[in-house]
């Protein structure tokens, strides 16, 4: 009698353990069952949308013939380059303006003041500057990707608890020491937070500077797609930025994870 | 208790130096240039090698707003010393500037470290943060300030080389937390914290340890744990220790001496002549603490008369410090006490704005200071 009981608590136990893991799955499931179904009765047109199986086979297709990854290859350099000039300017002088006095005073209200200029709106004169060439869509990247990055280096920096600071130079922590000690860790937090924003702004900036006007990448598939009526190789298109953009944020997060090790919010295991 | 076990434990454990009677005979001449420290020029060079810290007409200003005036204080070497008040006070003030962490508005701060010929006279206390490293000084803060991204082994040796491992393991095991070496301040407790502060601190040999109300924070019973702790490593280590807490009871167990400051002033000087370990329990550290209560309670008093009084009491403790010596510490225990207590805790209870005000809680203050003072005479001198 007992036993059944157990049996049946553990059965119970295994279904809501298991249902958990597949319910958040269940509504895009339906969507896609939906979806198939409205394309193949004909109520959904495919000049509007292709159905989920011509997707699929559209993707087959360029990953065989070596299109999409040599797409995928270019459109990754453009970001990552952006991101690393942006990024890293951003990051410099954040630090400059958060250190030091003369130096927030010199520059901060400029930066501030050309944050509020979206980076997109730039598009016309970068145009201009570059052409369509790398340079344009790499510029591009690097001007939406250096504000958040300068923000939060800036912010964290402030935010350092003074009281820690004023501890490590009464143990004799100074100069580089300091930095390397006290300060940065203690701006790390938040500075992650920045990187995680510039991830997310370097994929918008991108597409949309790929899809006014390049000659390789992502962006130039699907425009040139759209061309031929190949709705299902623009979804492919729009499938590939999510995609990316998903393991950009992941790869943050594992930063973040392996970087905040110390920090309450990331730690597993036992407390004393 | 005999009369050496006295001295040694009050002067913090150097019994190798001096011998006890000439020791005491020092001090009760010290004692007495303290009470005229004011009309003794504050130029004129007062050599004496057994100071660890010397303020002369020390006084810190914020704006317009005075938070120490014109202090005069020697530290001995070695000793335990506690500085009580209420919050506001200038008591951490005074740390703070003891610590190096700001600079006086005037007067001279010197500190003397143990055998280095370079600081034998005044220093001025003007290139504050360097002096703070020079002169062995280790600040214990209120909250613990551990790195929370370092691991409790590198918090321990935070502005030392990779040589220190040794050394801070060797000091963590001394707190207690060897096991914990590799974890991360997130994963201790508060108290632990603090034993990790205070290793950190230790593992400098510092000559000078300030206690910036280090276990304010914590729960009766790890601050029990913590007395015991600070009072071992404090014997073991020899170094100079300045407590400031708000707790009487905190400072009756550890310090050889409690300084009150009220207003900005030192209010009350008062030797513990209480050996060690010391039994909480005791009339004579009951008593000592209603005598810091009693005066504390009574903030309004600074009039002449309470002044003389407060001098007079003072003698009277010596001479009960004295009688004291050869005699064990009586177990005290009476109605009369735990009524005065109970008189006390009410009057603490009272929001001090009442306090300041009303003359008549002013005067009924005074009574019971006055009895309390006299209760704890009694107590000490064994009766």
């Amino acid at each position: 009698m007992s036993t059944t009981v157990a049996v049946a608590a553990n059965r119970r136990n295994f279904i809501a353990s298991y249902g958990a893991r597949v319910a958040p799955w269940l509504v895009p499931l339906a969507i896609l069952i939906a979806w198939e179904l409205a394309a193949k009765s004909g109520v959904l047109s495919t000049r509007v949308l292709p159905e989920p199986l011509a997707v699929v086979k559209a993707a087959w297709s360029l990953i065989r013939s070596g299109e999409m990854w040599a797409d995928v290859k270019v459109s990754t350099w453009r970001a990552m380059s952006g991101f690393a000039l942006g990024g890293g300017i951003g990051f410099a002088l954040g630090l400059a303006t958060g250190l030091f006095r003369p130096a927030e005073i010199a520059l901060d209200s400029t930066v501030q003041m050309i944050r509020n200029i979206p980076a997109l709106a730039m598009i016309p004169l970068v145009i201009l500057w570059f052409g369509i060439e790398e340079e344009a869509k790499v510029f591009l990247v690097a001007l939406g990707v250096f504000f958040p990055i300068y923000v939060n280096t800036f912010h964290g920096i402030r935010s350092v608890d003074a009281n820690l600071i004023e501890m490590a130079r009464s143990y004799g922590v100074k100069g580089f020491a300091l930095y390397r000690d006290v300060i940065l860790p203690g701006a790390l937090p938040s500075i992650l937070v920045g990187v995680r924003f510039a991830f997310g702004l370097m994929w918008v900036t991108l597409i949309v500077a790929e899809t006014i006007s390049s000659q390789s990448g992502i962006g130039y598939m699907t425009m040139n797609a759209r061309e031929f009526l190949q709705t299902d190789v623009v979804v492919v298109g729009i499938l590939l930025y999510a995609a990316l953009g998903k393991l950009a944020d992941l790869l943050a997060k594992g930063l973040e994870r392996v970087s905040l090790r110390w920090h309450p919010a990331y730690q597993r295991g036992t407390k004393a | 208790m005999s009369a050496t076990g006295f001295s040694s434990s009050t002067f913090g454990g150097s019994a190798a130096r001096v011998d006890a009677s000439a020791e005491r005979g020092q001090r009760r001449a010290r004692e007495s240039e303290r009470e005229h420290a004011h009309e003794q020029q504050v130029g004129t060079e007062r050599r004496s090698a057994d100071y660890s810290v010397e303020l002369r007409g020390v006084r810190k200003q914020y704006g317009a707003r005075t938070v120490l005036a014109d202090l005069d204080l020697s530290i001995e070497r070695g000793s335990f010393v506690s500085i009580v008040g209420r919050s506001g006070c200038g008591k951490s003030t005074l740390l703070r500037l003891v610590a190096g962490l700001e600079t006086p508005t005037a007067g001279t701060l010197d500190k003397r470290g143990e055998g280095r010929a370079s600081n034998g006279s005044g220093n001025r206390a003007s290139s504050s943060v360097s002096n703070a490293t020079r002169f062995d000084t280790r600040i214990m803060f209120q909250d613990a300030r551990l790195l929370p991204w370092k691991s409790v082994l590198h918090n321990v040796m935070l502005g030392l080389g990779r040589g220190a491992r040794d050394d801070a393991r060797a000091v963590l095991a001394e707190v207690g937390l060897i096991e914990r070496a590799n974890d991360w301040p997130a994963q201790l407790s508060g108290g632990q914290r603090q034993r990790v502060a205070l290793a950190r601190a230790l593992v400098h040999r510092p000559q000078l340890l300030l206690l910036d109300e280090p276990l304010g924070a914590l729960d009766a019973l790890t601050r029990i744990e913590m007395h015991a702790l600070i009072e071992r490593l404090w014997r073991e280590h020899r170094f100079t220790a300045l407590l400031v807490t708000h707790d009487v009871q905190e400072a009756v167990a550890l310090a050889d001496r409690i300084l009150l400051i009220e207003e900005g002033r030192i209010a009350l000087d008062l030797p513990v002549p209480l050996a060690r370990p010391r039994e909480r329990a005791s009339a004579a550290s009951r008593a000592l603490r209603i005598v810091c209560c009693a005066r504390c309670s009574s903030a309004s008093l600074t009039t002449m008369r309470d002044r003389t009084q407060l001098t007079n009491s003072n003698a009277n403790l010596r001479k009960a410090r004295k009688s004291s010596h050869s005699r064990r510490q009586p177990k005290y225990r009476s109605h009369g006490f735990d009524r005065l207590r109970s008189v006390l805790s009410r009057r603490a209870a009272e929001p001090p704005s009442d306090r300041a005000n009303t003359s008549m809680s002013t005067s009924s203050a005074r009574a019971i200071a006055q009895r309390l003072h006299h209760f704890a005479f009694a107590a000490l001198a064994g009766g």
